[in-house]
This record gives C-alpha cells, structure tokens and sequence, in this order.
C-alpha cells in the first residue's frame, strides 16, 4: 500500500504538480523567477561552489537521460566492460565534485551576510535535499555498483511505464531501502521544482553554445587594427581547442576499442585443447594428402614406367582411373582390338575428371559442363563447352619376366606382339613421355 | 544465375548412381538443392568430405578404424529421431538431421526433398550465424559454416551483434574527422595571423 | 633539328612536365586552390583510391604475420586467421572488401579524370603514370585472388593464364609455342602449383607494392607540382583553397569510406557472396565446381571473352590500352562535352557487363 503510493501515486502527483506549476510560475510569476541579487562584489566562493556543482550535476544528470531515453543502444554500449568501468569511474568523480561545490555553496549560504539577506526557507529546503539526494546516489554507486548496467532492466521500464500510463512498480519494489530513498527524493525534488530556485533548470540559455563569437566593434582606429588580430587569434585557438576535444576523443575511442584486440591479434589466439586439438588434425591431414601427392610425383620422376593394372583387369566399357606423369587423371580402356586404350581423364574445358562409364556410342561424359568425348578418337561432340579433344597416352605391356610385349607411342602408333593370349599375363605400364621442354 | 541446363544429364547420372543398392549416399536433396536455389552444393553440406561418403579420404568409409566404424553402425539404425548420433561420415548437420529426423523418415523424405527444412527444429542454427538451419538448407548456404549464408540475413544478425563496436567507430570517426578539420582550420588561421604579424613588423 | 635545339626542346618539356619551381611552401600549401563547379565532386575520387590502398597496406601487413604460402598450409592459414585469431576475420574481411572498394574507386577516378579532361597539357605525365598504376592494381588484385588456395582462387587463375596461351593460336610456326613458354614463365612450372604461388606471392606482397609506390610516388608529385586541373571548359569562377577547406572534406570522405568499409566488412563475410564448394580447398585431383568464374572486376573483358572470338577480344584490349596511354595526345583537342560522352558510354558498358554479364552470355549461349 505504501509502495503503491511512493511508486506509482507519488511519481503522478509529482509530475502533475511539477508541469501545472511550472507553467502557471513562468506565465503568472515570472518575475519571481530572479536571481534576488546579482552579488556583483562576492569573492570567489560562489565560483568555487557553483561550478564544481554544476559540472558535476550535469554530467550525472545527462549520464541518467540517456540511460532512459535510448536504453538499448546505452546498454549495448554497457556491455563493453571498458565503457562501463569508465562511466562508473566518471559518475564517482563527477558525485564527489558536485559534493564538494554544494558543500562550499551551502557553506557560502549559511555563513555570509549578504547572501543571507536574499535567501529563503524553500533555498534551504532545497540546497539540503539535494545534497542528500546525491550522496545516496553516490552510496547506492559504491554498495550496488554498476547501476549504468543494472538500471537499463529496472529503474528504465519502470520511468516508462509511469510516462506511458502503464506503471509497474515491481520494477523497483525489490530493491534495498537504499536506492528506493533515491527514487523517493528524485520525485520530491522534481514535485519541488515549481516552488523553489530549481526553476533556473528551465532557463538555461543552451543557445549560448551555438552562439557565434561576439565581436566587439571599436570606435578607436587603433582599437580596430587590433582587433582584426585579436579575433582571428581567439578563433583560431577555438579552432585548436575544437581539434585537440575531437582528436583526444577519437585517440580515447580509438584506445578503448582496438588496444586490447590489437595485443590479442599478435599475440594469437589461446583456443581450449579440444580446439587446439582439432586443429592439429586438421593440419596433419592436410599434411599427409601433401605427402601422398608428393610421393606420387617423385614415382613419376624416378621410373620410367608406371603400373596402371594388370591387362586381365581392363574392361571395355569401365575405365581404370590412375595419375599420368603430368599427375593428371587418366583411363586405361581394353580396347575393340584387345590392345589397351589409355587417354587423358582431364577435360579439355575446365579441368573436370571426366566419367569412367562408357556409353552406348562409346563416349565418356564429362559431367560439369556435359561434354562428350569418344574414346577411341578422343574428339568431343560437336556443340559440346570442350573444343579440344582427350589425348592419348602411351603405354607399355610387360610380361613376368620384364620384357616388353607391346607398346604404343601417344600418336597411336603400335608396336609388338598383338597377340591377346600373350597378354593375358602382362602387365599395363604408361611410359614416361619425351620431354617438350624448352 | 541458372545451372539447370548443366545439370540435367548429371541429374540422370547421379540418380543412376543413386539406383545402386549399395550406395549410402542420398543425391536426390543435393540435386533438389541446386536446382531450387541456383547455387552450387555439394557433399560437404551434410558429410565430412565434400566428395561423400565413398571413398578413402578423410571422413569417408573406406578408411575407417574399427571404433569409427561402430559409430557409423549406430547412427545407420537410428530409425526413430531422438537417438544422439555421431557418425564419422556426417558433419554436424547431416547428425542433427539424424537425431531430429531419424533415418526412417529421412529415406522417405528422398522423394520430396523440399519438406526436410519443414521437419527439421525451427530454432536450431549449429553455426550461430543468426540464420536457422532448415533456412540454410533452402538457401544452399552451409549450415555449419558461419561465413555462409545469405548475405542479406547475415549483415541484419552481425549488425545488431556487433551494434555497440560500430556506434562507438562510428562516434570516434565523427570525433576524429571534426578534430582534425578544426585543427586544420586553426592552424590556417594562425599562419594568415603570423603573415599579418610580419606584415606589420615589415612596415 | 640540330642536336643543341633537340636539347633545348626536351629541357622545357621536362620543365613544363616536372615544374619544381612550384615546390615551395607558399605555392603547394598557402595559395593552392581547388575549383568550385558541377563536377568538382569528382576531384575527391583520386585521395579515395589511395585511402583504400592504405586500408590495404596494413591490412595485407597484418595478414601476412599468419598466412603462410605453401600449397599445402595456404588454405589452411587463411582459416586460422579466420576462425582463430582475435579480430583476424575483420582484418580478412576488410582487406577483402578494401581490394573491390578500391578498384572501384580506381575506376571513377579514371572515367571522371577522362571527362574532365585532367590529361591535357601539362599534366600528360600524370595520366600515363595514372593508366600504369591502373595496370599495376589489376595485377595485383589478380594475384592476391590465388593466395587463399581455393577452388575458385586456383581455377580462376587457371583460366586467365589460360588466355594468354591461346594467342599462340594466331602466330605462324615456331612462335605459336612462344606465348605457352610466356604462361609458363608466369607460372613457374607447367601447371599451376606450388611454384606459381611463391611467384604470385612475391609479386603480391613486394614487387607490385613497391612498384606502386615508386609509379605513385610520380603521379602524387606531378599532381602537387600541377595541382587540380580547371575540370571544364571555360575558366571556372569560383575557387576554394586546399588548405584547409578542401583538405578538410576530403578527410571527411575518407571517414565516411571508412565507416562504409568497416561495416561491411564487421557484417558481410567476403565468403557469403558465393556458394561454398568454390571456397574449399583446391583439389588437384578432384573435378572443379560449378560456378568458377573470376573476381567482378574482370566481368568486363571475361564475359566478352566468353561470348566473342578470340581474335576480337585480342584486337580491342590492344587497342584499349594503347589509346589509355595515348589519350594525352589522341584527345589533345577534344572538347570536354564529348570527352563526358565518351566517359558515361565507356561506364554505361562497364556498368552492364559487370552486373548482367553473366545474364547477357546466357542469352546467348545457353
């Protein structure tokens, strides 16, 4: 019951009278929106209490705006512990320098005489919920750390389902006394704002931010020269103040995100065994494949011959698949004459490992793009992607005693034996081609 | 970009090849794959080797040792879904699809290869690139492969992962580029000044 | 013409080409003006190009501490750097991207420099260096496409080396076997292997890289010295000064380049532009996949290629590249109104090839 009036009756009531009253003030009152007095003739305690606190209020106080009006892209920034640790890091430095400036004002309030004369209750009122507003704020900040982080799920939702007339305290039921204080003052103090000089918050003259620089113009001849100099110096020291703030922040952006990746890019990765593991594997198998292939080719530089199959193995219409010298694909075919018939298995397209299956018109296919080669002549169909025919190989038969039975050259050319019951016990070599190098 | 004339007689190829009774590998969801989508697929979106499972490669049948061949034999008779399978021959897909599915439904699924990705868990991306398995089947992008996908759906799914590192590039880069042309205006400003400065000392 | 006058000719067309007077701080930085008028956007193209070739400077640094050029680990240190490396997929990706980005660029800046007629007295040295650097960019987006060891990197190049052997079809006798000897030169062995990534890695990552820098170190100075050409015809009325003015927007181009290129790289993997057998590693002994086609920067001439014969596409290079380098006094007298004719016929044809060449040799072919 209580909570409900704190959490949801409080916040209406606040925020009804906050606006109602603001609006009346500055349209009924709005002399009484003054300064009382201007303290032409003070010293430097307003400086040092007044601007301490107010570069400290305000940065907290924005930190609190964006939180709540873009919640996602201020908790996916969040969620970068460096960001996080430094909004953290600021919003400690920033509390404990508006302590320090509100300390010095309300010490100025209490103890000087002119400041006395123009001060009232409500000023004091004020001036001291204020301070115990913000060092609950920055207690909450030391005991429940994070709040940059954690208020994105609660405190959020639930400011904005008071705004929208949906409102869910169970949001911030749960929380320690401690920071339900701190919503609780939030409320009184913005419920306050109509009554009391917290209505300076609505005056703030932000086009002075934008404002171009004023310039001065002299009736004094001398005065005139003098000042073409002196405002192009003060602009163009904007102009370096302006590039130093850029150039830092971009440095400090730059430090933030990439430093740490930058050490871990060199550095390289530090993967879990399994990974590690798995990697290995990898790396093996890919080592081993080298190797087989490596061991093929030092076979094809060494011999003068390689063994394709044995004669009783070849079929008609199935090639043998085996590597030529140019550790290319080829088939070994038995022919119509019962003499072998090798030629090459790399299409003359792209490269393709043409199919090993004869077909009715005694082709082989070449699947990727469907040419057709003969393969007795090796000439691909006409309209087929491959222009030029399959080459043949040349071979060698060798019988058990490692004579040569037969043999052909590439060009086709035949000679030996071509007597098929000799064969039966040789063995199909191809034999190593006449180099064409330069 | 059409390969349908291409394939058409590697079509009648594959599923001569497919006729085989012996054969364990299933060409009808590959050439259902290339044909709908357009894009070149191959073994390797299911199986280890991307040349299949016949063969003595790595990740094929023919050079498995005894404990892998167990294995295969488990997930071969995993005819209902539900069985954890981890077949040497398959990637982490063709498993998934095992477990889900069961080898059962997956043989009937040959005839009408399109209603796998309805069968398959709707929520189940193995390679965590924002993209849904059953998805990526129909896209013939690599389930497995975090790089493959459409590129339209990866760049929304890397985007708002990545969201905060791009806001805080692109705030560094604004900052950055503001600086230095600042930076670059003052200094012109302060040269017009010097040669001001020493027009009026020459006088 | 005597020899003291050929001399005295040559000395003021050096001086004319190379005005060093010019290199002084008052001429190059304080009184330096760009022109202001409808096309002086096209004055940013060129600082684009050599911002993404800076991208590329250091990304390809970074990637070359883990890529190893092997046959066997190539493919396999491209993936770690992938998977593996804290950040390495960025720096893949954007070298990746950088290297399209940047041809891209080169591209404008050439069609744009054209039509501005940027080439004409005294700037003719700047355009030839410029018409050389494009060469160089081509060879080197050619042979870091082989570095990776896939499928589509090893056929890709297979297939343009192919295309030089097949002049020797139109050569008489002994020297029909010339242009294969030049392919094999090129290669390093008969076929491409192990030999023809050392050499395509050497050229890569120094030969063309320091080629560039001394070509460009040329046409950066003579662009100095000259400064920006008036860009129309006619004087332009209206000037801004380089420093800072211009200098400061082309920062704030670079920037935005930049941002483009970091996303692009951080949400679109270069592999997920084109199917995925076409990135595994390459299998000599395997068959090729579906779809092997070379990088979209070569569309241009590889569709016509494909569609024409031989012989055409021979002739029309040859000539391309001779009237690139003589445009300086083929166009002497060109009027800049038709110099933008020729430059958006020139881009309108690019543009087609590029993007529905694949479209247009169907039409024909299939």
């Amino acid at each position: 019951m209580v909570d409900a009036f704190l959490f949801i009756g409080l916040p209406y009531l606040a925020l009804v009278i906050c606006v109602v009253g603001c609006i009346w003030r500055s349209r009924y009152k709005k002399f009484s929106m003054s300064a009382r007095s201007s303290q032409f003739l003070e010293d430097g305690k307003l400086l040092f209490g007044s601007l301490p606190w107010h570069i400290g209020i305000i940065t907290i106080l924005l930190g609190h705006l964006i939180a709540a009006v873009v919640p996602r892209v201020w908790s996916s920034l969040m969620s970068v512990p460096a960001i996080l640790f430094s909004v953290e890091a600021i919003g400690v430095a920033c509390s404990l320098l508006a302590i320090v400036g509100l300390t010095t004002l309300i010490i100025r309030r209490i103890t000087d005489a002119r400041v006395q004369a123009v001060t009232t209750s409500m000023d004091l009122v004020v001036v001291l919920l204020l301070m115990a507003q913000i060092i609950v704020g920055l207690l909450t900040a030391v005991f429940y750390p994070y709040g940059a982080n954690w208020s994105t799920g609660t405190v959020v939702p639930y400011f904005w389902g008071l705004v929208t007339l949906h409102p869910d305290m169970s949001y911030v039921t749960g929380f320690p006394m401690l920071f339900k204080l701190h919503i609780i003052g939030a409320w009184i103090l913005i419920a306050l704002v109509p009554f009391t000089r917290l209505m300076h918050v609505l005056a703030v003259p932000l086009g002075y931010i934008f404002r171009a620089p004023q310039i001065v113009l002299w009736n004094n001849a001398r005065r005139r020269r003098v000042a073409v100099e002196a405002t192009a110096r003060a602009e163009s020291r904007r102009d370096f103040i302006k590039g130093a703030v850029g150039v830092t922040g971009a440095t400090a952006l730059l430090a933030l995100g990439i430093s740490d990746k930058v050490l871990t890019y060199f550095k390289g990765p530090d993967p879990d065994p399994e990974a590690e593991s798995a990697l290995l594997q990898k790396k093996l198998e890919r080592l081993q494949q080298t190797a087989e292939e490596r061991q093929i080719e030092l076979e094809r530089q060494k011999n003068a011959m390689i063994l394709v199959a044995r004669y009783s193995e070849l079929e008609e219409s199935q090639g043998k698949y085996f590597i030529d010298y140019a550790m290319a694909p080829g088939l070994a075919f038995l022919g119509k004459d019962s003499l072998p018939l090798l030629i090459s298995a790399k299409c003359t397209h792209l490269g393709c490992t043409v199919g090993s299956q004869v077909n009715s018109e005694g082709q082989i296919l070449c699947p990727c793009h469907v040419s057709y080669f003969n393969i007795v002549t090796g000439e691909p169909n006409p309209g087929a992607p491959a222009k030029v025919p399959l080459p043949h190989l040349a071979w060698a038969l060798i019988d058990a005693n490692g004579e040569t039975i037969a043999s052909a050259k590439a060009s086709g050319e035949v000679s030996g034996s071509s007597d098929p019951a000799v064969f039966a016990q040789c063995r199909l070599y191809i034999t190593q081609p006449v180099s064409t190098s330069i | 970009m059409s390969f349908r004339t291409a394939s058409l007689p590697a079509l009648i190829l594959l599923i001569g090849f497919a006729a085989l009774p012996d054969l364990s590998a299933y060409p009808e969801f590959q050439v259902y794959v290339a044909e709908s989508t357009g894009r070149t697929v191959n073994c390797a979106m299911c199986h280890s080797n991307s040349d299949g499972p016949e063969g003595t490669g790595p990740g094929q049948i023919g050079r498995l040792n005894p404990a892998e061949l167990e294995r295969l034999g488990h997930a071969r008779s995993a005819f209902q879904p539900g069985q954890e399978v981890d077949s040497p021959i398959l990637n982490a897909f063709g498993n998934h699809i095992v477990t889900s599915i069961g080898k059962e439904k997956f043989v009937e699924l040959k005839a009408a290869p399109a209603h796998l990705a309805e069968l398959l868990p709707p929520d189940s991306d193995l390679d965590h690139d924002g993209i849904p398995d059953a998805r990526e089947y129909l896209d013939g992008t690599h389930p497995v492969n975090r790089n493959d996908g459409n590129p339209i759906l990866l760049f929304k799914h890397n985007f708002r992962t990545n969201f905060s590192s791009i806001i805080l590039t692109l705030a560094a880069t604004i900052s950055g580029v503001w600086g230095i042309g600042h930076l670059l205006q003052g200094f012109s400003t302060a040269s017009r000044l010097k040669d001001n400065d020493h027009d009026e000392e020459n006088l | 013409m005597k020899l003291h006058e050929i001399v005295k000719n040559t000395e003021t067309y050096v001086a004319e080409r190379f005005p060093v007077e010019k290199m002084s701080y008052s001429a190059m930085v304080e009184k330096k003006e760009v022109p202001v008028h409808r096309v002086s956007w096209a004055y940013y193209m060129g600082g684009l190009a050599l911002y993404f070739f800076s991208v590329q400077v250091v990304t390809g640094l970074l990637l070359l501490f883990y890529y190893q050029p092997t046959v066997s680990d190539a493919h396999a240190s491209v993936e770690f750097i992938t998977e593996h490396v804290p950040g390495g997929a960025l720096v893949r990706n954007m070298h990746a991207w950088a290297s399209s980005l940047m041809i891209g660029a080169v591209m404008i800046h050439l069609l744009t420099s054209f039509a501005m007629k940027a080439f004409a007295k005294p700037r003719e040295i700047t355009w030839v260096t410029g018409v050389m650097l494009l060469g160089i960019t081509f060879a080197l987006g050619f042979t870091g496409y082989l570095l990776p060891w896939h499928q589509v990197a090893v056929n890709a190049t297979k297939i343009g080396l192919q295309s030089i052997e097949e002049v020797g079809q139109y050569l008489p006798g002994a020297m029909a076997e010339w242009p294969r000897i030049v392919k094999e030169i090129i290669q390093g062995e008969a076929a491409v292997g192990q030999a023809t990534l050392s050499r395509f890695f050497a050229l890569h990552v120094i030969i063309l890289p320091l080629s560039i820098i001394g070509v460009l170190g040329m046409h950066l100075l003579s662009v100095q010295l000259h400064g920006m050409s008036k860009g129309i015809d006619g004087t332009p009325t209206r000037h801004e000064k380089f420093f800072p003015t211009f200098f400061m927007k082309d920062l704030s181009v670079w920037g935005v380049a930049f941002i483009i290129l970091f996303v692009i790289s951080l949400t679109i993997p270069f592999e997920s532009l084109y199917s995925y057998p076409l990135f595994e590693p390459f299998n000599s002994k395997g068959s090729t996949p579906d779809g092997i086609k070379p990088e979209w920067y070569f569309y241009f001439i590889y569709y016509p290629l494909e569609l024409l014969p031989y012989w055409v596409i021979l002739v029309g290079s040859g000539l391309l590249g001779a009237i690139l380098m003589g445009t300086p006094w083929i166009f002497k007298n060109t009027s800049r109104k038709t110099l933008q004719i020729l430059a958006i016929l020139a881009a309108i044809y690019l543009v087609v090839m590029t993007v529905f060449g694949e479209q247009i040799y169907h039409m024909f072919k299939a």
